[in-house]
């Protein structure tokens, strides 16, 4: 199978690669799996908490190439979105960017499940650390 | 897929119209053979548990499996069907070619397992994708198919990995690293081992529902999808799990070997 150019520049100059302190509160980690291939990817986000931007994207994917490519534009797209705008990427989105054919279309799946899963993760640190700040007051 | 709504029906099930009799002497036939003349018979599309005509339960005896694929092996085997008439010949061409294909199927148990999903109509990727979608449409976190401490473990793994590749690239030697991901690999042979365990009591699950099925179907109602789907999950979720940890053995072994 070929890879089209975009996925090869992808997984020759993968965008965004490395990670963040998963434990801070601006940051949310998502990492998900696709058992049929053994893929792992890791994708996080740091959000500005006034505006709601993400302001930087890291991520770390373990797998072929289309999954490499497939996260490293996931973390090209969400970068100065809205954490709303973010979830409005599509998995198709991706296929159509990168030409996916039909083999790989889990791939771009699986990036937009980790987008979802690392915004998931920063809101649900922003519920639970606002009862804390209003007994502080 | 015709196997799916086959299976309802679910075996032992009489054969296709126009197939009950023997195209030879016109008696009625058992599956391959005619009972009477012994001639064999034109394949019928039956799935493999029919063929060997097993209900569709996943606890098998092997052994009997093994007995009755010899018997119908030496049965079948178009060299002693030479002198046959041509179409004869033909059909027990087919019906070996089947039988070997649900044979090697059947006797191996993740196989079997699969097979038996397939015939339920489970598709796995379909499965992720309109997952995916339901997420996006009601703003739910999607429940991963690898659960979380499952996947930080390849995580780190694959880490420890990349680490051991780039070291040997730079022909540095890090004894401490390979012994940890050596460690690492046992306890994850020993988790894979144990799913194949946790495996066989879904297969319990199954087979009690086939044997109450069976019951219910004689007093005229309906197989219970819904219970079936029930178990056919926790198949495929141990499937998942046992799949990556199998991948991820393999890509360890490659990275020690190399």
């Amino acid at each position: 199978m070929s890879y089209s150019d975009k996925v090869i520049d992808h997984y020759n100059n993968p965008r965004n690669v490395g990670s963040m302190d998963k434990n801070s509160t601006d940051v949310g980690t998502g990492l998900v799996g696709a058992p049929e291939c053994g893929d792992v990817m890791k994708l996080q986000i740091k959000v500005n908490p006034a505006t709601s931007v993400i302001e930087d994207a890291k991520f770390k994917t373990f797998g072929c190439g289309s999954a490499i490519a497939s996260s490293s534009l996931a973390t090209e797209w969400v970068k100065g979105k809205t954490v709303d705008q973010a979830l409005a990427i599509k998995n198709m989105d991706i296929v159509k960017e990168l030409s996916l054919p039909p083999v790989k279309i889990h791939c771009s799946v699986l990036a937009e499940d980790a987008i979802r899963a690392a915004i998931g993760d920063w809101k649900k640190k922003q519920e639970s650390g606002k009862p804390v700040a209003a007994e502080a007051k | 897929m015709t196997t799916k709504s086959t299976l309802t029906a679910i075996s032992p099930k009489p054969l296709p119209e126009g197939t009950h009799t023997c195209w030879s002497c016109g008696s009625m036939r058992a599956a391959h053979f005619c009972e009477s003349c012994g001639k064999v018979q034109p394949p019928t599309p039956v799935d493999y548990f029919t063929f060997f005509g097993l209900p569709p339960k996943l606890t098998v005896d092997v052994a009997a499996l093994e007995k009755e694929f010899y018997e119908l092996s030496r049965r079948l085997h178009p060299d002693l069907n030479a002198r046959a008439g041509s179409r004869e010949q033909e059909w027990s061409l087919e019906q070996s070619s089947m039988l070997n294909d649900a044979y090697r199927t059947l006797r191996d148990p993740i196989k079997r397992t699969e097979y038996l999903l397939h015939l339920e109509g489970v598709a796995l990727e379909e499965q992720s994708k309109s997952a995916t979608e339901r997420a996006r449409a009601t703003g739910e976190i999607k429940k991963q198919i690898v659960p979380p401490d499952l996947l930080e473990e390849v995580f780190e793994l694959n880490m420890q990995l990349e680490e051991l590749r780039m070291n040997k690239k730079m022909g540095e030697d890090d004894p401490a690293l390979t012994a940890e991901i050596s460690q690492h690999k046992h306890a994850l042979e020993a988790k894979h081992e144990a799913l194949l365990q946790e495996l066989e009591t879904y297969w319990t699950d199954w087979d009690n529902l086939i044997d109450r099925s069976f019951l219910d179907q004689n007093q005229g109602s309906k197989a219970p999808a819904e219970e079936r789907a029930k178990i056919t999950a926790k198949m495929v979720d141990v499937l998942n799990r046992r799949n990556y940890i199998r991948n991820l053995v393999r890509d360890v072994n490659v990275a020690l070997e190399d």
